[in-house]
């Protein structure tokens, strides 16, 4: 006789907010086995980049890839898109990528703490979360006059300039952000209810973490010192102090912990950038046409991002390949749901901040 | 049932299913659910169950594989109903019309009746495109409750359901000799 039940959780569920499917198979309240479907979002992208829009209108369709990581998606298309075209950006435009890249990351892990914090029943959490979230969306506003798919980048530069007083509004508004997310730090560290739902669940080992291939500040959380912006050079990371961050544990705590630690130093990265922002012109001169392959990766909120682009001298490009995060957490996440209570199971699933439109795209 | 009504129409839950968005509408609902804009105010709740909704929020054009989930929730949800498409790819399919996995837009497959344009939507357009449903379901409360005659006047329910007929359907119910 078969010992497990099966418990269906999605396509559709108040815990998810894009559709994916997991079949648990538990024994009493342990989850002994977990199916997944991913593919209810995907929408044929990458064959489109490569049949119907031309390389310049790419930029802009990939950034609807996801919208959470909309510039991320924007400037990985870009960098390899420069590389084939042998443009040179000046510093003034690195720098404003950077800036846009890190406020997105905040409000990105700001969202997945949140969420993490609704799904494990603390919905007033969320609320004040998400409330102290909009001091960054209105940056992200006046900054590129949109609040999720920004639009910023643009081949050989970005569309807008940031103006002084905008400058002062991001500067004003962090600061007002800042002691928030240390109000948010002693609270995700000290208090004991909190600690019940996230301490030792959902852990995730330093071999597990290497053994999975996990990216992002999921292996990060775990000890796994991973962090696309200290292997490349395409951004100057080092000269605005980049620190990589790393947890020990890897459980949803450490999750949160390196998440909390991550916006913080986004803030002072982009306080920097502020403060040390060249002068320049904001658009390069770009001509020809994309020919040959180029190979890029970019640190997204999630983890890893890898674009690969290759074209032939026609407007159309042959090919653009897009490998996401989420896509290499899952075989992480299936690992991490066995053994663990059934009732923890959404609480988890937050933790990993998983992005289903970036996995099926 | 009157009575109830008047309470009701202050209580409208919604149901939030995405249809393959790129997740830019759903955190943009979430944000209007938050306390910066507040949807709760109204009464909305975010609901999980298309059983206990009565506003069926939808984002993303509809993949292959969504679209029958999509009705399915749809037909769970009990009357009435009105359905909002929150989003330029949930209208025509947006950025990704004529995608090969994509069928362009929601209203191929069940009936809109409020469709909230941006790419992505602005939550203060969310809340306008969700309190524009409410004056809808309101009217549709009303025609549903309006009796009918079952032998004699061609009324059916689904003729006094749908919106465009709401009006005309009261109109000739109050001309109509007994």
């Amino acid at each position: 006789m078969k010992k497990t039940v099966e418990i269906p959780l999605g396509s559709q569920h108040i815990s998810l907010l894009e559709p994916i499917r997991f079949r648990f198979h538990c024994e009493n309240e342990v989850i002994r086995d977990v199916d997944a479907d991913v593919g209810f979002v995907h929408r044929g992208v990458e064959e489109a980049c490569a049949s119907r829009f031309e390389f310049k209108q790419v930029g802009y369709v990939v950034a609807r890839v996801c919208g959470l990581c909309a510039i991320t998606h924007s400037l990985g298309y870009t960098l390899a898109v420069e590389k084939l075209l042998h443009v040179e950006t000046s510093m003034r435009i690195k720098y404003l990528r950077m800036l846009m890249v890190e406020l997105d990351r905040i409000h990105s892990h700001m969202l997945c703490l949140a969420h993490t914090a609704e799904n494990a029943g603390f919905e007033a959490l969320f609320m004040q979360i998400m409330n102290e979230r909009e001091l960054v969306m209105d940056v992200q506003e006046a900054l590129s006059g949109n609040r999720v798919q920004f639009d910023y980048i643009s081949i050989g530069g970005v569309n807008r300039d940031l103006s002084a007083q905008a400058g002062a509004l991001v500067l004003r508004n962090l600061s007002l952000l800042e002691p928030k997310i240390d109000e948010l730090f002693e609270r995700f560290t000290s208090n004991w209810s909190l600690s019940l739902k996230y301490r030792g669940i959902g852990a995730l080992s330093l071999t597990q973490a290497y053994m999975y291939n996990t990216l992002g500040p999921l292996a990060r959380a775990a000890g796994l010192e991973t962090d696309v912006r200290l292997e490349t050079n395409d951004f100057p990371y080092a000269q605005i102090g980049f620190e990589i961050i790393t947890e020990q544990g890897g459980d949803i705590y450490a999750r949160n912990l390196v998440r909390l630690r991550e916006i913080k130093q986004s803030i002072k990265m982009v306080r920097h950038i502020i403060e040390g922002l060249p002068e320049g012109a904001i658009q390069e001169k770009t001509k020809g046409k994309p020919e040959g392959e180029a190979i890029v990766r970019i640190e997204a909120p999630r983890g890893e991002l890898m674009y690969l682009v290759r074209g032939n001298k026609s407007s159309i490009l042959e090919r653009v390949r897009i490998k996401t995060p989420t896509f290499s957490g899952i075989p992480a996440m299936i690992e991490i749901f066995k053994g663990s209570n059934f009732a923890d199971a959404p609480a988890i699933l937050a933790s990993f901040d998983p992005c289903m439109s970036c996995t099926a795209k | 049932m009157s009575l109830w009504s008047k309470w009701r129409k202050r209580a409208p839950w919604i149901l939030h299913y995405n249809a393959g968005s790129c997740n830019g509408c759903d955190i943009e609902i979430l944000a209007a659910l938050s306390p910066r804009y507040d949807l709760e105010r109204f009464g909305v709740l975010n609901s999980g169950n298309p059983k206990q909704s009565d506003i069926f929020l939808v984002t993303g054009p509809v993949t292959y594989r969504s679209r029958e989930r999509l009705i399915e929730l749809y037909m769970q949800i009990p009357e009435p109903k009105v359905v909002v498409a929150v989003g330029a790819c949930t209208a025509t399919g947006g950025v990704f019309r004529g995608m090969y996995n994509v069928e362009d837009g929601i209203d191929r497959y069940i009936p809109v009746d409020v469709y909230v344009p941006g790419c992505a939507a602005g939550p203060q357009l969310i809340i306008d495109g969700v309190m524009e449903a409410v004056a809808i379901w309101e009217q549709k409360t009303q025609a549903l409750e309006e009796p009918f005659r079952l032998f004699g006047g061609m009324g059916t329910i689904g003729e006094a359901l749908s919106r465009r007929n709401t009006l005309e359907v009261k109109d000739e119910q109050n001309h109509r000799e007994p």
